[in-house]
């Protein structure tokens, strides 16, 4: 057994050279640039693979853009006054994220929201504060692009949206709300 | 209706995760392992026979391990001392609770594929004038392996009750898909050896597993200095 051809160090240096600097070839180019998104030759970026390495935590944190406020026209005074709170929230593909406000029990949370196109799943739900049994209460659970309402809170505590985008790209959704609540933001 | 903050809580740590594990345990199984209460034999039997079977550096140290394994009866052998090297440190890991750093451990499972790509170009005999005992070799692998697997489980803060019978029930699904994966590879290598191409491409074969392992290693050591 154990047959290997013409078995000789000289092969054998060239072989674990020939082996280290393809795997070395291979990390730069291809596995830093989506793993960790370290790229010291540049190529990852160019063929793209630096995309994949822009953690889902990152991608969150950078999603949340807080909209300037309405133009100034008149008809944009009465919207801004109208929704006092809007807020543009990317949920990246195949991700699901959380927004929340604290709502204390018989006040009014009063909201619209709408995606940029595609349907998402949602579950809009209250967690009372202190609570640390894990009950929560859902309001409503669908999957669609936009939904309005009011909710008048049933207790004190943590209430908003869980959406989930099962699409292949990122989708945003504009949520406007106004009432008595404080924004607790994404979770 | 009523979920648990805890269900969604999962969910949440299901779709925010999944990319954080090397492999083998994906964002279902990882699911079931932390909703899991009590004891799913037939679920655990296919977690452990779907993370071998998916464990790409598993399999690549045990085709590294078979390559020059033509009889039966050496294969069973080598193969029998991975098994009892891997279990005794799954069983140990998980029981005791040893905490080892995941990215560590797939280093030292990465450098064992770079070891035994080495061996079978006969790296040690040239270089030492001898071979160091494969069957010590393989089954030292074993453990780590096996420490391996158990790192990658204790992730999950996996319920104390019933967690033998658990255990188990995953040890023995590993071993499942070891054979599994061991009948592919044994078929796919047996035609390859009747061409005398087997010989001829051996050493490319084994240069570029150790590549793999290089890569592996490469891969692993990143992960660990970036998470420092």
């Amino acid at each position: 057994m154990n047959s290997l051809p013409k078995a000789s160090i000289k092969s054998l240096i060239i072989s674990c050279l020939v082996s280290i600097v393809l795997a070395i070839v291979i990390l730069l180019i291809a596995v830093l640039p989506a793993e960790f998104n370290i790229d010291p030759t540049g190529l990852g970026k160019k063929l793209g693979l630096t995309v994949l390495a822009q953690s889902a935590d990152e991608a969150v944190k950078a999603a949340v853009i807080s909209c300037p406020e309405e133009p100034k026209s008149t008809e944009g005074q009465t919207a801004a006054v109208a929704w006092p709170d809007s807020v543009m929230i990317t949920v990246p593909a195949k991700k699901g994220l959380e927004y929340k406000f604290h709502v204390n029990k018989a006040d009014k949370l009063e909201f619209i929201w709408k995606t940029d196109g595609a349907a998402l799943y949602f579950d809009f739900h209250g967690e009372p504060q202190g609570d640390t049994t894990g009950y929560f209460k859902s309001f409503k659970e669908s999957t669609q692009s936009e939904s309005s309402g009011t909710l008048v809170a049933p207790f004190t505590g943590s209430h908003g949206w869980y959406w989930e985008n099962k699409t292949n790209h990122a989708v945003i959704i504009n949520l406007k709300t106004r009432g008595q609540y404080k924004i607790k933001g994404l979770m | 209706m009523i979920l648990t903050k805890n269900s969604l809580f999962t969910l949440l740590l299901l779709v925010f995760s999944s990319s954080c594990f090397a492999h083998g345990v994906d964002s279902n199984t990882e699911h079931f392992l932390t909703t899991n209460e009590g004891s799913a034999i037939v679920p655990f039997l296919y977690i452990g026979a779907k993370h071998m079977i998916t464990g790409y550096d598993h399999l690549l140290f045990l085709v590294g391990v078979i390559f020059f394994l033509f009889r039966t009866r050496d294969i069973l052998i080598y193969v029998s001392l991975f098994t009892l090297g891997h279990s005794f440190t799954l069983l140990l890991g998980v029981l005791a609770q040893i905490n080892m750093n995941v990215y560590l451990i797939d280093a030292v499972i990465a450098f064992s594929i770079i070891y035994k790509g080495f061996d079978n170009l006969h790296g040690f005999k040239l270089l030492l004038g001898k071979e160091p005992s494969t069957k010590i070799a393989v089954l030292i692998f074993g453990l780590f392996h096996g420490f391996g697997l158990a790192t990658k489980l204790q992730d999950f803060d996996l319920p104390q009750e019933n967690l033998i019978s658990n255990m188990i029930a995953f040890n023995v699904g590993v071993e499942i898909g070891q054979c599994i994966a061991l009948l592919f590879v044994l078929t796919l290598l047996g035609f390859w050896r009747r061409h005398k191409s087997y010989f001829a491409f051996a050493r490319t074969s084994n240069t570029l597993l150790m590549t793999g392992g290089f890569v592996l290693l490469g891969y692993q050591l990143t992960g660990y200095f970036t998470s420092l």
